[in-house]
């Protein structure tokens, strides 16, 4: 730091930090105690939590068979329906284009619960079941602008000229796009692809009105669970979802800078 | 503290890293002095400077203003005014604003506030610019908004990090008049960083040439041209020729020098005394070798050597000469435009006229 | 490139993504306005005629009574953010890279962890065997009630909403040259004295773009109340989905929504327009 900052500033840095952070700890440390009710500090480490997890066909198929599907299949979506989107809107002139731009940001300033409570209306008006595939719909309304931002950013910071170069060895456009572009938007593309999948993993606002027997996702479980008093099971439930994201944003903070994408 | 002796600096030293850090340095600045710091990039000037300041924190040494201890001072309340390079100026406060902003802190009055700021506008010839934003003004005008804002506080000393480095060449010159002026009106005391050995000797009473974090050579512009200490000031100040030889004698007219391809010269005074080595350095400028036609004799005090012409670059004002020796050295000479001048070519033999007051003498 | 004269690319590239938001964004709302003009009726989801009575009990005093509280813990939690999140955005803003990064994924990684999972969190810190009591306990003092009270919803918006408060503010201070604070130090300001006059009202866009955020999600918010506070004494985040889900009142459930995604609206607005403002103000001097 340049400037000399006033003493106070780090120990109140880190105790707003520590704020932050402490619910998240104190999940990771219930989740391995041995106690039901809900004990912190743990009196000891036992890995029956994850056991029940696993025994517990309700949390497996909300975690496996929806949120992860679900998850996995946003990610891939979102990522070739933005990755397109991000591409007509930074290489193409059209009358409109901001407006189209802005268009497709506007999910980001719709509060969650209000979507979820406008697309449930809309299926239910249409009389379309809750299913797997609801849920993905919903999810890639909120998931895709994040690609499209974050595919933005890297299609902005390339020069066009490097297509024109390969077009003019030879290569057609859509070669060109493929073999030049393409790779070099690799950075933007995965962490774009992450982050639709943590938004989708981690969503409870749609999911609480777009989910249905079948299609439980793992947050909406873990909602019900602490409303009806579960036990720690919610807590290792938590954890590998703590440890999960935190390794995908690792993985998208080397790759990218992070705060373009939020 | 001896009577007018502004600043003391005293064995400063900043330690970065192991590998990285600046000092000792020690100098002193007199009062109403314009003392420059120069040296190429990476030499300890800004980081001497900051330490003054106060936003580096000295690992050793003392700094004294005026006999006061200037190192556990917090930034805010050490008497210097600083100069930024990039200004700093204040981009939501007008011209009016930025200069009464030290004013404000010491909450003086409205009314004495408008008479000091009136004050310095107009001493830095921008009276009737107090409304406008920075945004809206000029490099220059920026400039000497920047330093009213130091000078309306009054300050022991004004210390100036490169402020010229980012105007062009023209206004650079402009401003380097307009600031020595200012300083000779007011009598100020001065610290003056720089890079350019152009602007540090049109500009300074004093200089202190710096390399690799420590000082080289302090002295004033004509000394420390006409007579560098070490080979890297004769070589960074101006351009210098540079010859490796033996002493050889010592006698009344100079001292004799013979290099390793059989030169024999006779040199002027060593600085300092009597070098301790037997190996030396020969220094020579450019603009102190005379050309004449072969067939001359050599004064008492005076070398001549036979060279050959390699190369003459034409440059209006100046000739630029590249001259091989005997012995296979390359010299570097600069001629005036004039007169016999006018006819060097390449190939030509000529004859070198030294004096040897121009040959200086460094061990090693 | 402009080969968008010959063949209109841009519109296969957009196109789909325009086409999926209209289904799927634009028609469900459009759907809710439309409902939001009829009556309500328990027994047909809604019936034929036109009204604003929808619109016109937003001003029943239970309604008032809601929209009161929300827009009031709105505005709490947005200055405790403040108080909270401004210290912590200079200091990311001036923070060398290592640690900056450290500090964003700090930051950030709780915010990508569903909500639900934090405030089960909280809810195992300030329950009544909860770490806090037993502290208390352990001190000989009596246990408290801290959750299902505003105080506890406050704690969990707050937990959830600061780093949306401090990425604007940190990326507004980070265009602050450094230079202005030394200067404004060599003219004679202590810390304080700088960041007031001269961080501060350099940093005001990324301030009220971070108020403006944090506040709309505030007052939308569903999970942390509906978690953590007094069931009798909703937000209305929960009255929606209460309406939506429990009581069938869609017409209801719509005007409110649509009149909560209004004020959201013009608040992130207001937002983008000032992050935008922010650039155009300062010139590098």
């Amino acid at each position: 730091m340049s400037a000399q900052s006033p003493r106070l500033l780090l120990p109140f840095v880190v105790t707003v930090y520590l704020g932050l952070l402490a619910p998240l700890v104190v999940v990771i440390a219930v989740s391995f105690g041995p106690s039901s009710a809900f004990e912190f500090p743990p009196r000891g480490v036992t890995l029956h939590w994850f056991e029940a997890f696993f025994a517990s066909p309700a949390f497996v198929t909300a975690f496996f068979r929806v949120s992860l599907v679900v998850g996995l299949l946003a990610a891939a979506l979102a990522t070739v329906l933005g990755t397109s989107a991000a591409l007509g809107l930074v290489r193409f002139r059209f009358f409109g284009r901001e407006a189209v731009e802005t268009f497709f940001l506007a999910p980001l300033l719709v509060p969650e619960i209000l979507l979820g409570a406008a697309l449930y209306l809309f299926y239910a008006r249409l009389a379309i079941q809750a299913s797997i595939w609801t849920l993905l719909c919903g999810h890639l309304v909120i998931c895709t602008p994040y690609v499209i931002r974050s595919v933005t950013a890297g299609l902005v910071g390339l020069d066009p000229r490097l297509e024109e170069a390969a077009m003019s060895l030879g290569a057609t456009r859509v070669q060109a796009f493929f073999k030049v572009t393409l790779p070099l938007l690799r950075s933007s593309l995965v962490s774009g692809a992450i982050f639709a999948f943590i938004i989708s993993f981690s969503d409870i606002n749609l999911a609480l009105f777009l989910s249905g027997p079948q299609s439980t996702s793992l947050p909406v479980h873990i909602f019900s669970e602490i409303q009806w008093q579960g036990d720690p099971t919610i807590a290792a439930a938590s954890s590998m979802q703590i440890v999960i994201i935190g390794l995908l944003i690792l993985v998208v903070q080397r790759i990218f800078r992070l705060r373009l994408v939020v | 503290m001896p009577p007018g002796i502004e600043l003391e600096v005293c064995e400063l030293t900043k330690r970065y890293s192991p590998q990285v850090s600046v000092g000792p340095i020690s100098f002193e600045v007199q009062q109403g002095e314009f003392f420059s710091l120069l040296g190429p990039s990476g030499c300890g000037k800004t980081t001497t400077l900051r330490c003054i300041a106060g936003f580096e924190t000295l690992t050793g040494g003392s700094i004294r203003l005026h006999g006061e201890r200037l190192e556990d001072k917090p930034p805010h309340r050490r008497d210097v005014g600083l100069v930024f390079q990039n200004y700093a100026l204040f981009p939501h406060l007008t011209v009016f604003d930025n200069i009464a902003f030290g004013l404000r802190l010491r909450r003086l009055g409205k009314a004495e506030i408008a008479d000091r700021v009136g004050g310095v506008l107009q001493l830095v010839d921008l009276a009737g610019m107090a409304a406008r934003f920075p945004a809206q003004l000029s490099g220059g005008q920026q400039q000497r908004v920047a330093i009213a804002r130091s000078l309306v506080l009054e300050p022991r000393i004004l210390m100036f990090d490169e402020p010229l480095s980012n105007l062009d060449f023209k206004l650079r010159i402009q401003m380097r008049e307009e600031l020595r002026n200012l300083q000779r009106r007011l009598g100020k005391t001065s610290i003056y960083v720089t890079h350019d050995q152009t602007e540090a000797l049109a500009l300074s009473d004093r200089i202190a040439v710096l390399s690799h974090g420590r000082i080289e050579q302090i002295g004033t512009p004509a000394g420390i041209y006409e007579r560098p200490a070490t080979a890297f000031v004769a070589q960074f100040i101006g351009s210098s020729n540079m010859l490796r030889g033996r002493i050889v004698e010592r006698g009344e007219a100079g001292t004799i020098v013979a290099t390793e391809t059989g030169l024999r010269l006779c040199c002027g005074p060593e600085p300092g005394g009597e070098i301790e080595t037997a190996e030396v350095s020969i220094l020579l400028r450019p603009e102190r070798i005379q050309l004449e036609a072969p067939g001359g004799t050599a004064m008492p005090g005076q070398n001549r050597v036979s060279a050959r012409i390699a190369d003459v670059t034409y440059l209006g004002e100046d000739l630029h000469l590249s001259l091989d020796l005997a012995g296979g050295e390359r010299l570097r000479a600069s001629v005036k435009n004039a007169n016999a001048a006018r006819g060097w070519a390449p190939t030509q033999s000529v004859e070198l006229v030294v004096a040897a007051a121009d040959l200086r003498l460094l061990s090693g | 490139m402009d080969l968008g004269r010959t063949r209109p690319i841009w519109a296969f590239l957009t196109g789909p993504y325009a086409l999926f938001l209209l289904v799927l964004l634009l028609v469900p709302f459009a759907n809710i306005a439309m409902y939001s003009v009829h009556p309500y009726s328990p027994t047909k989801v809604f019936l034929p005629d036109l009204t604003f009575d929808n619109y016109l009990k937003i001003f029943d005093l239970y309604y008032v009574r809601l929209f009161g509280r929300t827009l009031r813990l709105g505005l709490i939690t947005t200055a405790v953010c403040v108080v909270l999140g401004y210290p912590l955005s200079y200091w990311l803003a001036r923070a060398r890279p290592r640690w900056q990064a450290v500090g964003l994924f700090l930051l950030i990684m709780p915010l990508m962890v569903s909500a639900v999972i934090r405030i089960f969190g909280w809810i195992v810190i300030l329950g009544r065997k909860g770490l806090v009591n037993q502290a208390l306990v352990a001190l000989g003092l009596e246990p408290v009630k801290l959750l299902y009270s505003e105080t506890a919803v406050v704690i969990g918006l707050v937990n959830i909403f600061v780093p949306f408060m401090v990425l604007p503010i940190m990326a507004s201070i980070e265009r602050i040259s450094p230079s202005l604070e030394e200067a404004a130090q060599n003219l004679g300001a202590d810390w304080y004295r700088m960041f007031r006059r001269v961080i501060l009202p350099l940093s005001l866009p990324g301030l009220i773009s971070g108020c403006l955020l944090v506040y709309s999600l505030s007052i939308s918010a569903f999970v942390t109340p509906a978690l953590m506070g007094n069931p009798r004494e909703r937000m209305a985040g929960q009255q929606i989905y209460d309406e939506v889900l429990v009581s069938f009142n869609w017409p209801g459930a719509s005007s409110l929504s649509l009149a909560l995604v209004l004020v959201t609206a013009a608040l992130m607005f207001g937002a983008l327009f000032a992050t935008r403002y922010a650039g155009r103000r300062e010139k590098p001097s």
